[in-house]
């Protein structure tokens, strides 16, 4: 990797911040009336009531909570993934993670919407959290939901501080640089970041802390998502292999979505020259090795499903294998299996284009994935008799394009006021890199103490 | 005193003749939802004739299961809902509080009988069809859930008239709509726990079954069939 | 630890630090759930008397107080007054027995049907527009008396005709007499299902012109040829009630029932043995089976007396009748007609019941003689598990009830010219929309100067009316009424009304004697008592003289015990009057093959409208419960539909829902498909009720109406329709229909999901 100067890095990753093309306004323009649309279909719902959607007997959930799960999966993208770099002191981490805890803010703050938006009362949501009522009512501690709404706000809170404490030197350095209303914006941000030692040394601190604890906090977070299904007596839900399984799947497109966002940016902002064919290539061998988890998940749920043969089970199996589900049930192979093995395994395809093409269809195939898990077992709930079906309706289908606009939107916003490359981990890397004696290649960099290497003053 | 309340369905009997059906309407103040929404899967019968083909033309059979909430000992609907607007009285009902249900629809997708029905709109009562409604009962809105609740409003009614008289409730002293109405006699509703009574007596018959028994939910419904 | 145990302690540890509970913490976490704090309103239950089909079963009205808007002298506002909540059954009536179907259960809403007609109106627009103006009840009253009396002239018959449904009530006895001191003919009674065929072999066979009641709760054996007894025919609830005894209500003992029709009704539904004969040889199928108890001399011809008489060749053994010949022509094998009948001997008491269909054909009275004669010949006439007539109660004026013209004759005289009809009065009965195209009810009745109307709501019949004059509903008004079937006691139910009125309507009986005494003279002196009640409580006061319900010996007492008991009926069971001698007016009959309308190569299915669970014939439409209760067999909600075989369907490319077009010599309709595995490959068939042109907004516009199509046939010794006796063709026209089901179509059974 070309070591490009500490000015150089400034300027590149600070031009997003005060350049803006009339492009950036266009889209900013585009995604914003899509989201503006979406709240329009939803208020349009709370004032109506939530019959205008598709749900019906028996199918209760459909599209929000498929979206619900989806942007909690995505969220696993983050902090999840940079936690273990970090923790694993991988070097090509430093321009990934930022961007990377993001995603898991954004994807949590438009997941954990979906709850309240599939209410049938969705403005008494505050009864699902533990406050202290005057009538002395508490939630049931029995429901998964009530594990969710824990869960959910442990994660987003923790995710936050994770995505917040390593910024806090970049607010520095902003600060510092900034005039007028940035500096105004920038001073509280960087909570008086004056780079002593011993604010590294806490920062450092906070930061080993944070990376211990998010990783339980996210397995958990889907884990407790994928109770919500498996804990009640639905066919095909009430399995004990679900929290791996969504688990192991959130990773798996938590990675794609990342993959998508760093070639977004890389574009976008112009860094290529910190975002690499390397990084891509890392990523791309991790999203071919999640897809091969996810292949296993799914062969050993349905086999052992089919072997079993009981028959409330095989109603849904077969309405996804021979049913109105086929289609959709090997499309969604299709996007999470096949295409990923064949470009990924490939090292000649494992390129930055590659692996954004594995990814694209690895995020859709896994939305079609939460979606096969959630209404094929709905529509064929034992009892033959009271079988439906389900079809989305345009404020379900608005609200879903609305929740991807603003995912986008919010990242837009995102990268216009924060550096989207953490710039101090960057001249931290450089530095540790100008210190050793030879160059050392960036696939062989050992894995170093950072505590034990000289700190370098903010904003030089 | 401690009681159980349960029902049992001879199948024997049962004619499919749908009283059940239209009584549980009238004492319920249950809406109808209209041919739109009827399309759409969106009916609230809380009690339901089922009815299962058999056979090719001409030895073809048809049978019929009333089904509507089996008032389960173990109910999964009841511990999914996040804020006990479903819960376990303890007169072994599964009871709904309509103003604490925030409408999750988690508790109709755990009941494996599908017998939660949810208010996708606010209900329709062309005036004055509204003047039939049953003052004993609440009237639901929107973004709720709703199901059968065995007529507690006639238990209850039941309980504090004896309690008013000093005395026990006797057994068939009353019954919910569906089973006062049923022509056939098909059902019978009672305190399981009181060994003298008509349905636990029934209960103990060598035809009892429950409806998806294997599901571990301990149906308080006992269905009544011949092996034929 | 089961599940729930586990979730509580895995939930309660956490969440205990929280709560800081005290004792066990599960009872605390649920301690703040309030039970459904209940003060249950004050009820009363008043009884009444359910007019919903023509069983006539018993009921109790629950009111309690409500405020209702009500409209009292020209101005709305809110009364606090005593509302009716719910129907129940009277549990001491002797139909009923406490148990209420569907109907009945659903009566309630034609009381707060928001498109009753609630003050009396007068035609503004032209005929058949449904424009009307409010007018006073004095206007309405002098208006239809001002008619009335133009058209009398002394010496000649009144040109004033009366149509109504066939009334087993003191309201019909009240017409009659109005009509005779009018001077005008009986009224002409219409109902679609009519039972004509039935009384009449009845009558032929036993010497009762009358319906049969079933002593089914001590049957050991049933064979119905297509009555839908436990559904939509003759007295359903006694009838449910019955049933349920003789299958389960006698320890160690459970009857057989054996049903034959061609589409699978929602009784045939509950047969240990279905049977699928060709449509209109049930009277046949009943020889078959009365051939081998002869021939295998099981029991002896003699036992079936008259009924036996009534078929040629019976005293001979039926030889024209033996399995092999029964079996060409029912599609039965004869092996089983063989079998089906030492089994029905063999298990007294057994009985057959005839209805519906089967009587609906050229050959409906043969076929009801025929399975008349094969309860005679089991033994079952008037014994035990056997048949029987219900008594009437003794009331003097009921003998007046008069048999008048058929619609069909009415209006072919009306088109004729040559039955002149200057006023037509209407009182439920909608035969502008149950009867075939052919009969042309319509164009005839425009051909009528005057009609006035007493229905409660615009239908197809009351919107050519001139004047509306709305009945009270039969919750707001006394009824009464004499149950022709459904019990061995005789039975004169009666109640008071058992609210006030909602709207500024009138009860029927109550307008016309107020008529009669605005008319004066012999019709004023004829109609003597000054409301409907006192006319009841005269007619009444007879039964205090008979053993019965109540004890009373005071007039008064009885009067008001009768009030509060909701009728009259005779102790215990009484035997029916002995049997009148038969008619002898008719040769024995030969039972032989149906007619039916239409070429079999043109037209190669045999049309089956049958009678709908929801609707009856159409007159509870209107109710919005019944719209949304799922047909029991089809599911179908807010519809109509056509039950097609899967084979026939799929042999014509047609799938489930798609609208396809039947079509008759007479006329065609569309309405979408329902693939139905219980009904045979040559037979259409299609629930009748819906397709009302005008009948409130829950029923109007939708669906289609089968009777539009049906052929003119009848059965000729009666008169009476031959509703199945039209052949049709199908087609797909390629569309999609509107067929609301709630399950799914499905054959799955549930059975493998017991015990799993
Ligand atoms: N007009 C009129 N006013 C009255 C009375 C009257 O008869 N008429 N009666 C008076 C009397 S006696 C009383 S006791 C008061 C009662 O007055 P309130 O205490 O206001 O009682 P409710 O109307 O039952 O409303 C309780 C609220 O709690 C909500 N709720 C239900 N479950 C939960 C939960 O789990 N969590 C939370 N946070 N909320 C929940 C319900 O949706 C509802 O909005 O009214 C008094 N005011
Ligand atoms: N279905 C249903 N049941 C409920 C409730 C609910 O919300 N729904 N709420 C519950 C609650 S919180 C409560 S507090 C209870 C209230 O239940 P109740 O205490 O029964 O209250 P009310 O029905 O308002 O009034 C009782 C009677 O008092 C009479 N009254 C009024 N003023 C006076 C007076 O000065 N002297 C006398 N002697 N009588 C008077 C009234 O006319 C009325 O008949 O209901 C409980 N039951
Ligand atoms: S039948 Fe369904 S709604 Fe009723 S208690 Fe059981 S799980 Fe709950
Ligand atoms: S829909 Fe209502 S009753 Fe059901 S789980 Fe949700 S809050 Fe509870
Ligand atoms: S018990 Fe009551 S609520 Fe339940 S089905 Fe019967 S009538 Fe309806
Ligand atoms: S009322 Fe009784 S006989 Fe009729 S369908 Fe219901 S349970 Fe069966
Ligand atoms: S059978 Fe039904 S509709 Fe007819 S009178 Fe009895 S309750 Fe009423
Ligand atoms: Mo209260």
């Amino acid at each position: 990797m070309p070591v490009p100067s500490v000015e150089q890095l400034n300027e590149d990753i600070l031009r997003p911040l005060v350049r803006t093309s009339w492009r950036y306004y266009l889209a900013v323009g585009i995604l914003g009336s899509i989201v503006l649309a979406a709240v329009a279909a939803f208020l349009h719902q709370v004032y109506s009531g939530i019959g205008v959607s598709g749900l019906n007997e028996p199918v209760f959930w459909g599209f929000y909570i498929t979206n619900f799960v989806f942007w909690i999966g995505i969220s696993h993208a983050g902090t999840l993934i940079s936690a273990i770099l970090r923790l694993t002191h991988a070097e090509w981490r430093r321009p990934v993670t930022r961007c990377a805890e993001a995603i898991t803010v954004f994807a949590l703050m438009i997941g954990a919407a979906f709850p309240i938006i599939h209410l049938g009362r969705p403005y008494l949501f505050f009864w699902l959290l533990p406050y202290p009522s005057e009538r002395g009512i508490w939630p049931n501690f029995h429901s998964p939901l009530i594990w969710d709404a824990f869960a959910i706000t442990t994660y987003l809170t923790g995710s936050t501080i994770f995505l917040y404490l390593p910024t806090i030197p970049d607010f520095a350095l902003l600060r510092d640089k900034a005039k007028g209303w940035r500096r105004r914006l920038y001073r509280p941000l960087s909570l008086g970041w004056t780079g002593t030692p011993r604010q590294w040394h806490r920062l450092e601190m906070a930061m080993r802390i944070m990376a211990v604890v998010i990783l339980p906090v996210a397995v958990s977070v889907h884990t407790i998502v994928s109770w919500d299904f498996a804990m009640p007596p639905v066919p095909m839900w009430h399995s004990t292999a679900f929290g791996p399984y969504f688990v192991a799947g959130a990773i798996f497109s938590g990675i794609a979505a990342l993959i998508i966002a760093m070639a977004f940016l890389r574009k976008a902002f112009h860094l290529e020259e910190y975002l690499t064919p390397f990084h891509f290539d890392k990523l791309g061998k991790l999203l071919l090795l999640m897809s091969l988890i996810w292949a296993y998940f799914i062969v050993a749920e349905r086999l052992t499903i089919w072997y079993g043969n009981d028959s409330p089970e095989m109603a849904v199996y077969w309405s996804s294998s021979q049913g109105r589900f086929t289609h959709l049930f090997w499309f969604m192979v299709f996007c999470n299996l096949l295409v990923p093995f064949s470009i990924l395994s490939i090292k000649r395809f494992r390129t930055i284009t590659g692996t954004v093409i594995a990814s694209t269809t690895v995020v859709i195939g896994m939305w079609i994935e939460r979606f096969l898990i959630i209404v094929p077992s709905l529509e064929r709930k034992y009892l033959p008799y009271t079988w439906g079906s389900y079809r989305p309706s345009w404020v379900e289908i608005t609200i879903t394009a609305g929740t991807f606009a603003a995912m986008a939107l919010l990242y837009m916003l995102f990268s216009k006021f924060v550096p989207i490359i953490s710039i101090w981990e960057m001249k931290l890397g450089m530095r540790q890199e100008a210190n050793s004696p030879q160059p050392i290649p960036v696939e062989t960099r050992l894995p170093q103490i950072v505590a034990e290497t000289n700190f370098p003053a903010s904003g030089s | 005193m401690k009681r159980q309340w349960g029902m049992v369905i001879d199948l024997d009997r049962c004619t499919g003749c749908e009283a059940c059906v239209a009584a549980c309407h009238a004492e319920n103040n249950i809406a109808t939802v209209g041919d739109d929404q009827a399309a759409k899967g969106r009916t609230m019968h809380w009690i339901r004739v089922e009815r299962y083909w058999e056979g090719e033309f001409p030895d073809v059979r048809l049978r019929y299961q009333p089904v509507f909430c089996q008032q389960c000992a173990d109910a999964p609907c009841e511990s999914v809902c996040p804020v006990y607007a479903t819960y376990h009285n303890p007169e072994g009902l599964n009871a709904q509080v309509y103003n604490r249900c925030v409408g999750t629809r988690y508790c109709g997708n755990a009941c494996p009988y599908n017998v939660r029905f949810f208010n996708f709109f606010n209900p329709v009562w062309d005036k004055p069809l509204n003047l039939q409604f049953n003052p004993d009962v609440s009237v639901r809105s929107v973004g709720i859930m709703e199901k059968c609740t065995f007529c507690i409003q006639r238990i209850k009614t039941a309980e504090i008239k004896a309690l008013a008289e000093k005395r026990e409730l006797k057994d068939g002293e009353f019954n919910p709509a569906c089973v006062q109405s049923c022509p056939a006699n098909a059902m019978v509703f009672g305190d399981l726990d009181d060994p003298q009574s008509e349905v636990a007596r029934l209960a103990q018959s060598n035809r009892a079954t429950k409806l998806l028994e294997g599901v571990g939910t301990e149906p308080n419904v006992i269905c009544l069939r011949s092996v034929s | 630890m089961d599940r729930r145990n586990f979730l509580k302690i895995a939930a309660v540890s956490s969440a205990a630090a929280a709560l800081d509970g005290c004792g066990k913490p599960e009872n605390h976490l649920i301690r703040f759930i309030p039970e459904e704090e209940l003060i249950p309103g004050v009820a009363q239950r008043k009884p009444g008397v359910c007019t919903q089909c023509p069983a006539g079963c018993g009921i109790q009205v629950r009111v309690m107080e409500g405020e209702a808007e009500v409209t009292r002298h020209g101005q709305v506002g809110l009364l606090s007054m005593g509302l009716a909540k719910k129907l129940e059954g009277n549990p001491d009536h002797p139909v009923n027995r406490g148990k209420l179907c569907a109907w009945g259960q659903a009566g309630l809403q034609v009381t707060y049907h928001p498109d009753r007609i609630r003050f009396p109106l007068r035609r503004s627009g032209p005929r058949g527009s449904g424009e009307y103006q409010e007018i006073s009840w004095d206007e309405a009253i002098k208006d239809l008396s001002s008619h009335l009396s133009s058209l009398k002239s002394p010496g000649k018959a009144s040109p004033v005709a009366f149509l109504t449904k066939p009334l087993h009530d003191h309201c019909g006895v009240l017409i009659e007499q109005f009509l005779a001191a009018l001077g005008a003919p009986p009224a002409v009674k219409f109902e679609f299902f009519e039972q004509t065929v039935l009384r009449r072999a009845n009558e032929l066979s036993f010497g009762h012109h009358q319906l049969p009641t079933f002593d089914l709760a001590n049957s050991n054996y049933v064979m119905s040829f297509g009555a839908d007894f436990l559904g939509t025919w003759n007295s359903p609830v006694s009838q449910n009630l019955g049933y349920g005894t003789m299958r389960q209500g006698r320890p160690g003992l459970r009857g057989k029932f054996v049903q034959v029709e061609a589409r699978m009704s929602q009784t045939g539904a509950n047969a240990d043995e279905w049977i699928n004969a060709k449509p209109g040889t049930e009277g046949l199928l009943a020889l078959g089976l009365a051939h081998v108890i002869l021939s295998e001399k099981l029991r002896p011809a003699e036992a079936a007396g008259e009924a036996g008489a009534r078929i040629e060749d019976w005293s001979k053994g039926l030889p024209d009748y033996a399995p092999e010949a029964v079996s060409k022509l029912t599609g039965v094998e004869a092996s089983r007609i063989q079998r089906l009948a030492r089994e029905m001997a063999a298990h007294a008491p057994a009985v057959a019941i005839i209805g519906g269909a089967s009587l609906a054909q050229t050959n409906g009275l043969a076929n009801a003689l025929a399975a008349n004669a094969l309860n005679a010949l089991l033994g079952s006439v008037e014994k035990p598990g056997g048949v029987f007539f219900t008594p009437q109660p003794p009331i003097p004026g009921l003998a007046a009830r008069k048999e008048g013209a058929s619609v069909r004759e009415l209006c072919g005289g009306i088109l004729a010219k040559s039955t002149p009809v200057e006023a037509l009065l209407i009182y439920n009965a909608n035969p502008v929309f149950a009867s075939p195209s052919e009969w042309r009810v319509r164009e005839a009745l425009e051909k009528v100067p005057f009609i006035a109307s007493f229905g409660s709501f615009v239908d197809e019949t009351s919107i050519l009316s001139d004047l509306i004059l709305p009945d009270h509903s039969y919750l707001e008004s006394w009824v009464d009424n004499i149950p022709e079937s459904g019990t061995t006691q005789a039975v004169a139910s009666l109640a008071p009304p058992a609210m006030n009125p909602l709207h500024h309507t009138r009860a029927m009986p109550d307008v016309l004697l107020d008529v009669a005494h605005q008319l004066g003279g012999d019709v004023g002196k004829a109609l003597p008592w000054k409301t409907y009640g006192d006319m009841l409580q005269a007619a009444f006061d007879p039964l205090r003289s008979h053993p019965g319900s109540t004890s009373a010996k005071t007039a008064d007492d009885f009067w008001s015990e009768v009030q509060d008991k909701g009728g009259w009926w005779s102790a215990g069971i009484t035997k029916s009057p002995a049997m009148r001698a038969a008619n002898p007016s008719i040769a024995p009959v030969k039972v032989s093959a149906p007619q039916f309308d239409g070429a079999a190569q043109e037209y190669p299915f045999n049309f089956l409208p049958y009678a709908s669970q929801q609707f009856l014939d159409g007159s509870l439409a209107h109710l919005p419960w019944l719209q949304e209760m799922p047909d029991v067999v089809s599911t179908a909600m807010w519809g109509t539909w056509i039950e097609i075989n899967p084979q026939t369907a799929e042999r014509l490319g047609i799938q489930q829902g798609d609208l396809v077009e039947v079509a008759s010599q007479h006329g065609k309709l569309q309405a979408p498909a329902l693939l139905s595995p219980g009904i045979a490959p040559e037979v259409i068939a299609m629930p009748v009720g819906q397709g009302h042109e005008h009948y409130g907004r829950y029923a109007s516009e939708r669906g289609a109406n089968p009777i539009k199509i049906l052929a003119a046939q009848v059965e000729p010794q009666t008169g009476a329709l031959a509703w199945s006796a039209t052949r049709v063709k199908v087609k797909p026209t390629g569309q999609k229909g509107k067929l609301i089901l709630l399950g799914g179509g499905l054959r799955e059974s549930p059975r493998e999901f017991h015990h799993r």
